[in-house]
């Protein structure tokens, strides 16, 4: 039995679709990579899946149980737990204060009082290296940081599968190798992991497997290397014209072993 | 000609005062992203300057228009130049408490000046109108109705005709942007509250020569306003337009309904609000946000 | 956690709680003065009526200024639909009352109920909207249940209603005194639960707030609620305590915007700033009243007084205090760059 299985999720907005008839399955343990063109669709088959959008087609099933039209915080206490691309903090709170608002809300069994949310918070600022900086107001975190406080708030909820959106845009080298290693680290502590991301290196770090939309609809999916080497994925991404450049350098590639 | 028949045509003549009323209110909000509280105000300057020249210097109410415009023009202008401005970028619900002062000096100033005595301005033609059944339709409506037209064109052609009003659209859209290309933004903005304010005038003087008027007559065309923003939905003058008649066929026939009476405009202005506002958010005639 | 989630340094903090400390002290002590010992004092207005009906007025809007902060403040939903509850509260208990001759005492404990009621049907829709249209909706519930009420004959309908006169200054100051209190410990308690926390977040991020669990509809409704409940009982103080309600004297949409600009003023989402600005705020409006009823010019002063605080304070006093901010010129300069055009 699949933890999360979405089929044929189907979401417009207005005449638009987009999401046309998305399917697929995130099994227990796996790191699943949600890769495609910008409006390809990604943040907005988060938001179905998190229960900020309502569905217009399709059903979305966890531990074989339809999660359809439930409200977006009984979603959260069934153990979803997931980060905004663009982060989205409570802002007069610290770090340690935003934290602890995962725990005491989104955690599925037991109701925490705050002093108890605050140290479980404590824990978690320790997993993702914000703990020195526990008792900033979030308004002097850089980006990186805020980024890494998303992730905090959504694990202090204790969740069994983490969405995360695009947690690695925008930083430099060394920080995606550091959220690379913390994303391992989450995985390791056995939470599923469903990620959208553009840097190919994460998905090819750190990922099981893929999964290319375009245009609302599936384009491939399978193991990430093959998946980046997909002839319509490139053409997506890049263009027609690449693609066939691509295809022929591969090919020019491929002759000497054939000789 | 049967019951129904006159309502409606009642509704759609009192609608064509609400599209007066809310074209000012709905550029302003569009524009400059104010909900101006004190717009009623606005509408009643406008009453009292047509009262005041037709009770001492005999002008016809429709001739005295321009007029309203002008003095509601000058006092918006100031107004936004000079108050609404300084707090331009700050949260709605300091616009908010702003523009409900300078409603509540506005209207105190008037009982000052006016007293609450009502007035009413009557022309001789106050009185004929068209015979249409039983009803009588007053010919002053029907004049109502075509200034509010006209008014409804004008704003239009402005917008979509003239450099003013693209200044005016552009700023609307993205103000970083405007000022980018050259856009004076204090002025814009000073400029859209002023020609909103000056249909309010207009507005106000339509409703002078068929409602007696005092300072705070004005109050619940605000609220009223507000209602047909919603019901047509934001950003288009047709959708005003659409809005306001609308609204005045729903005022009409459900005042005639049973149990109501005229003493309601405000509730139905109310249910009607919270009915479009729960049930289709971006109005009638709006586009998706 | 809990003192830092109320946004108020702690030295201002202090310090309002002595200055409200004290003055609810004055307060309570000051009627049990008798009038030779006021006089003594060279305090002869302690036990004036006059004196009493300023305190009352002034407890009132300590109530409808902490009420509002729940829901306005807390959850950041700036309601201005809450004098709705004030008349309802004061219907509610005026008809028990005059109509059904209940006593006054058990009439009371209907309007907070009424009023909660009421809260709860129109909340659920209407906290769905936000911004403008939030505002103008409940702005429009205020003024749509006073008009309604104004056509019912058996609520007086524009002739309003008479209850019996109660003649006890003291009662009616005590009761609002102790309504005042209800409404700052309700504030008090729901800033340390769980519940509190949940408000704060949503007021910051609603979305936010729904993806790691609070169930936001639920949570905004019983704020609303809350406040509904605190501002009927107040509502239903004031109808016996003055003995005639009408469409004017417990719908007036002033009110409703005296309360926020009490709570903004003194710090919206604090606990004992819409306290303080309900006391500064009221005694400035009742100075402007010149102790008599709002005339014509008291509007205009409460007009000028709106916008002059809307202008440079858009902030709140409590940038002033708070360390962050000294009340001076370049301040304001400062202000009115951020903010204008």
């Amino acid at each position: 039995m699949s933890l999360l299985a979405v089929r044929d999720l189907t979401k417009r907005f207005g005449g638009v679709h987009a999401l046309a008839e998305v399917s697929f399955t995130v099994e227990k343990g796996e790191v699943l990579g949600i890769i495609g063109p910008n409006g390809a669709g990604k943040t907005t088959l988060l938001n179905c899946i998190s229960g900020l959008y309502r569905l217009d087609g399709g059903d979305i099933r966890w531990d074989d149980t339809s999660i359809r039209g439930m409200a977006a915080h009984r979603i959260a206490r069934l153990g979803i737990g997931r980060t905004f691309q663009i982060v989205r903090p409570f802002p007069s709170m610290t770090v340690r204060e935003n934290t602890a608002m995962g725990a005491l809300f989104g955690q599925p069994q037991g109701r925490l009082q705050p002093h108890e949310a605050q140290k479980q918070a404590d824990e978690v600022l320790e997993l993702v290296g914000l703990a020195e900086k526990r008792d900033f107001p979030v308004l002097r975190l850089t980006v990186p940081d805020r980024k890494r406080l998303e992730i905090a708030r959504a694990l202090a909820m204790r969740p069994r599968l983490l969405l995360l959106d695009e947690v690695m845009a925008g930083l430099n080298a060394v920080e995606v190798e550091q959220a690379l290693g913390m994303v391992r680290r989450v995985r390791e502590s056995g939470i599923t992991i469903v990620l959208i991301e553009h840097v190919m290196k994460v998905i090819v770090g750190v990922c099981t497997r893929a999964l290319v939309l375009n245009f609302g609809r599936p384009l491939a999916e399978g193991p990430p290397e093959e998946v980046l080497r997909d002839r319509r994925v490139i053409e997506a991404y890049l263009g027609e014209r690449y693609a066939r450049l691509q295809e022929a350098a591969d090919q020019e590639r491929a002759k000497p072993t054939d000789a | 000609m049967s019951q129904f028949t006159q309502q409606v045509i009642l509704g759609l003549l009192l609608g064509g005062v609400y599209v007066a009323v809310a074209l000012g209110f709905s550029l302003v909000w569009g524009i400059l992203n104010i909900v101006n509280l004190a717009h009623g105000a606005f509408v009643i300057i406008g009453a009292y300057v047509t009262w005041a020249l037709f009770a001492h210097l005999h002008i016809d109410p429709f001739i005295s228009l321009p007029v309203d415009a002008v003095v509601l023009f000058i006092v918006g202008y100031a107004l936004q130049r000079g108050v609404i401005n300084r707090v331009i970028r700050a949260p709605v619900l300091f616009t908010f408490l702003l523009t409900f002062g300078l409603n509540l000096i506005i209207v105190s100033v008037l009982l000052v000046i006016f007293t609450g005595d009502f007035r009413s301005v009557t022309p001789s033609y106050s009185g004929s109108g068209l015979q249409l059944g039983s009803v009588t339709i007053p010919y002053i409506r029907v004049a109502g109705l075509a200034v509010a037209l006209v008014l409804a064109g004008i704003l239009w052609l402005i917008l979509n005709r003239t450099r003013t009003g693209a200044a005016i659209l552009a700023v609307g859209a993205d103000r970083d942007a405007a000022q980018l290309v050259g856009v004076d933004l204090r002025h814009a903005y000073a400029l859209t509250f002023a020609i909103g304010a000056a249909f309010a005038g207009v507005a106000g003087g339509i409703i002078s020569t068929f409602q007696s008027i005092t300072p705070t007559a004005g109050d619940p065309y605000t609220l009223q306003a507000f209602a047909v923003v919603i019901l047509g939905g934001l950003g288009r003058v047709s959708a005003t337009v659409a809005g306001g008649l609308l609204f005045g066929l729903i005022e009409v026939l459900g005042q005639s309904a049973p149990g109501l009476g005229s003493g309601y405009a405000n509730a139905i202005a109310f249910a009607v609000l919270v009915i479009v506002l729960v049930v289709r958010p971006q109005g009638l005639l709006g586009r998706l946000a | 956690m809990i003192a830092r989630l109320r946004r108020m340094p702690v030295t201002w903090r202090r310090t309002t709680m002595v200055v409200v400390g004290i003055a609810l002290l004055l307060v309570v002590l000051a009627p049990l003065t008798s009038t030779d010992a006021a006089q003594q004092a060279g305090l002869p207005l302690l036990t004036d009526k006059l004196w009493f009906r300023i305190a009352t007025t002034v407890a009132m809007f300590v109530t409808l200024a902490s009420a509002w902060n729940i829901i306005g403040g807390l959850t950041g939903y700036a309601s201005f639909g809450n004098v709705a509850f004030f008349g309802l509260g004061a219907y509610g208990t005026g008809v028990l009352v005059s109509n059904l001759h209940w006593s006054f005492l058990i009439a009371l404990l209907a309007a907070p109920l009424i009023a909660a009621i009421f809260a709860l049907v129109v909340g659920i829709p209407l906290l769905r909207l936000r911004g403008h249209y939030f505002a103008v909706a409940t702005l429009g519930v205020g003024v749509a249940v006073g008009e309604v009420i104004n056509n019912v004959g058996p609520l007086g309908a524009s002739t309003g209603l008479f209850l019996p006169i109660m003649r006890s200054d003291r009662l009616f100051f005590y009761l609002m005194i102790g309504a005042a209190g209800v409404a700052v410990l309700s504030t008090r308690l729901i800033l340390k639960s769980r519940f509190g926390y949940g408000l704060l977040a949503i007021r910051e991020n609603e979305e936010a707030a729904a993806v790691i669990g609070v169930n936001t509809t639920f949570y905004k409704v019983s704020a609303f609620v809350i406040a509904a409940a605190l501002t009927g009982l107040a509502g239903g103080i004031f109808a016996q305590w003055n003995s005639f309600i009408n469409q004017e004297n417990v719908f007036p949409v002033t009110y409703n915007v005296e309360m926020i600009l009490m709570a903004v003023l003194g710090g919206a989402g604090t606990l004992l700033g819409p306290v303080a600005g309900a006391i500064v705020l009221e005694l400035i409006i009742q100075a402007l009243a010149g102790g008599g009823s709002a005339s014509v010019y008291s509007q205009i002063g409460l007009g000028v007084l709106l916008a002059v605080c809307v202008i440079f304070i858009p902030r709140g006093v409590i940038d002033f205090f708070g360390g962050q901010s000294r009340l001076s010129l370049s301040y304001l300069r400062r202000t009115l760059r951020e903010t204008s055009a």
